[in-house]
């Protein structure tokens, strides 16, 4: 290979990893860093910079991790699913009363909360398609219904007392590492669990869904212009209604997740985290006017959202609800950027005016 | 303005389905249980009671809020942030009637701060947190879920602060006849309820603003170039559901006799959104209808006394919630109303058909 073909290839390459679409996913994954390195030197000492707390951190928030990946494509389809924690409510609660009161394997309570996930997803998607009902409207609805419908089964926390689940739920790997030729446990030890699997396998899914699938191309093309994808031939119906359906699986999964981490099925589990969801996808980078998104974005958005609480509980003197503000704060930071980016990148084009006034 | 009782109108207009909506399930009501309509005067306090008025004097709060919210809607926008406020009102009031918390832990028939400044400061650092939604939107052209969403992650935190966690009680007279007084037999909500309608009204429909608001929210551009300052608008749209939004706070904690920073506003703009879009106004900004919004509130109120009063399960509330939501916003769908007009026009052409031919 010749000198020129490589400067070629290396300014290709430049010119890729400086395109400013990826801005915010640096932004996230910078500030992320910044706030790790303040955790590691104010509490290096007392065990910030452990493995175990890292790990933590994921152990924690899988279950919030999973839903933002389905979140993210509804975003950035150019709509919003407000339905994802009562969705995981009302399969946690299939699984702890199909099991502990009716006696149905676990698995098979999965199963049926899938189908109705997905249904619902794809339901909902299919409304805000045909019926033209905005996606906020139609998935509120959905949401009073999941949780409706949750505490008609029962009102009250249902414990899990299932074999086989407690056996998934308390599945761990050690982290271990090499001393003279033994492997043994670090220390403090440090594990990773199903639930954390679970979150990877999903991130990558939605990944390479978005990458490398026509599906994901369509995802784009419906977000960025829904008018300009239907003159083009793309299947637009076909395309929202599989991305609801897809987020209605990601919440049937954070909710098993979460009834791992729990091991117990309530009505009013989890309420209020579709904001959190949304609030972790919107601090990864993706836009609410859709078109614009990544997972890696996402990725690090469920992990900036997750070292908040954790530098609180490192800290000890501060009150908790600290860490809604520090939220709150981080979202106007991740908001401030985004809105410079997109009328940095809109001025390039020369049609600021369109922008702004699009969805405003 | 002149009323045409005119029969496409009626079915046009979208308040219609709200109206029908009610009156089926008061219909249901009055076919289960007749003395569910019972109003009856109470000499001791000077107040009516019945479930009627039950539900008028429950759906205050969320009233109050939803007019804000029709203004924000209207203008394609959405607000968040309410319940926190909401929590954020009552924090703030109870704090400074409560001053001396550590010191008197027992609530009294007392205030550390005179009423009138309680009222003051809570209303406008609520009013202070509206002007700031108002800002990011209309200023900075922030998408109105986000912006708002700052502050709904924030407030709630700001007000837990404000009162380092804990409730505080208060049996303060002139602070509870808010909620228990009463003026004219009707209990003291109602009342505050209806002084605000009135004005927002007035203020919508003897002003410019509401067709301001209305035009801005049809095309923000177009009113833009024809030399509306939309941003201005925009912004007191956000700095009015602020205001409104204390007022109801206080209204809250007035009732429950103390500040509640976790449980207050609790899916407040939840509820508020709904009572907008079932009251007929579109969530992609353009015309709205106070009245419609006041519906709205009203019927929701209505399920839940509905569900209370004939002791089905308190759980289905939210089931049935959806459900009727669910008809509501079918129906005014924009295909389905097309589809019904469409039916109406071709059977009429249909029958003009057989008449000539």
């Amino acid at each position: 290979m010749d000198e020129r073909t490589m400067r070629i290839r290396r300014q290709s390459f430049l010119n890729r990893v400086l395109n400013p679409r990826y801005i915010m996913v640096y932004a996230t994954i910078g500030v992320f860093l910044l706030i790790y390195l303040f955790g590691a030197l104010m509490y290096g000492d007392i065990g910030f910079t452990t493995i175990r707390t890292f790990l933590n951190m994921f152990i924690d928030n899988a279950y919030f991790g999973i839903s933002a990946v389905g979140m993210t494509m509804v975003l950035i389809t150019g709509g919003i699913d407000l339905s994802v924690a009562a969705i995981a409510a009302l399969t946690g609660m299939f699984i702890a009363y199909g099991n502990t009161i009716l006696g149905i394997d676990p698995f098979l309570c999965i199963a049926f909360a899938m189908v109705i996930g997905i249904g619902m997803g794809a339901l909902m998607g299919a409304m805000i398609h045909y019926l033209n009902v905005p996606p906020f409207i139609t998935t509120l609805t959905g949401m009073f219904l999941a949780r409706g419908v949750c505490s008609m089964i029962s009102s009250e926390s249902v414990a899990i007392n299932n074999d086989a689940f407690n056996a998934l739920a308390g599945w761990k790997v050690n982290v271990m590492k090499l001393v003279d030729g033994v492997w043994v446990k670090v220390k403090p030890i440090a594990f990773i669990n199903l639930n954390v699997l679970l979150f990877l396998f999903v991130m990558l899914l939605g990944a390479y869904l978005l990458k490398s699938t026509k599906f994901g191309r369509n995802v784009y093309a419906v977000g960025g212009n829904e008018q300009s994808a239907k003159l083009m031939g793309l299947p637009v119906a076909r395309t929202k209604i599989l991305v609801y359906a897809f987020n209605g699986l990601c919440s049937v999964l954070m909710g098993v997740s979460y009834a791992l981490y729990v091991k117990s099925g309530w009505a009013l589990a989890l309420m209020g985290g579709e904001l959190d969801v949304i609030t972790m996808a919107v601090i990864g980078g993706t836009l609410l006017t859709g078109g614009v998104g990544y997972m890696l974005g996402t990725f690090f958005g469920v992990m900036l959202k997750s070292i908040i609480p954790a530098l609180i509980t490192f800290n000890g003197n501060l009150l908790s609800w600290w860490g809604k503000i520090a939220t709150g704060a981080l979202l106007l930071l991740f908001i401030g950027i985004q809105r410079i980016v997109v009328t940095y990148s809109a001025k390039r084009k020369g049609k600021a005016a369109d922008c702004v006034s699009k969805k405003t | 303005m002149k009323w045409k009782f005119d029969s496409q109108h009626i079915l046009k207009s979208k308040i219609t389905w709200a109206v029908v909506a009610e009156l089926l399930i008061l219909l249901v009501c009055l076919i289960i249980r007749p003395e569910f309509f019972e109003i009856s005067y109470q000499e001791s306090t000077g107040m009516l009671y019945g479930s009627i008025i039950d539900i008028l004097n429950r759906s205050s709060e969320i009233t109050i809020i939803a007019l804000g919210m029709t203004l924000v809607i209207a203008l394609a926008g959405t607000d968040l942030s309410v319940g926190a406020v909401v929590a954020l009102s009552g924090a703030i009031g109870l704090k400074l009637m409560r001053w001396d918390m550590s010191e008197y832990p027992t609530a009294g028939n007392y205030s550390v701060t005179p009423l009138i400044w309680v009222f003051l400061v809570a209303l406008g650092i609520c009013f202070l947190f509206g002007c700031f939604n108002g800002l990011m939107v209309s200023r900075f052209g922030l998408q109105p879920i986000i912006a708002t969403l700052v502050l709904m992650v924030a407030g709630r935190g700001v007000a837990q602060i404000i009162t380092n966690g804990r409730q505080m009680t208060t049996n303060f007279a002139p602070f509870k006849f808010i909620s228990q007084g009463s003026v004219l037999f009707l209990p003291m909500p109602i009342i505050i309820t209806a002084v605000i309608f009135i004005l927002m009204v007035l203020l919508t429909r003897k002003t410019s603003f509401g067709m301001f608001v209305e035009a801005v929210g049809i095309n923000p551009r177009a009113s833009r170039v024809s030399g509306l300052r939309s941003s201005l608008i925009i912004f007191s749209a956000y700095a009015i559901t602020g205001l409104l939004a204390g007022i109801s706070g206080l209204i809250y904690a007035s009732r429950i006799g103390q500040n509640d920073s976790n449980n207050a506003g609790i899916n407040y703009e939840m509820d508020a959104i709904l009572a907008v879009v079932i009251g007929g106004t579109s969530m992609s900004g353009g015309k709205f209808s106070l009245a419609g919004t006041v519906m709205g509130s009203i019927i929701i109120r209505t399920i839940i006394t509905f569900v209370y009063y004939f002791g089905v399960a308190a759980e289905a509330i939210m089931a049935f919630k959806a459900l009727i939501v669910l008809v509501v916003i079918v129906l005014q769908a924009e295909p389905v109303r097309e589809f019904i007009s469409k039916r109406r026009k071709a059977r009429k052409t249909a029958i003009r058909g057989e008449l000539h031919g």
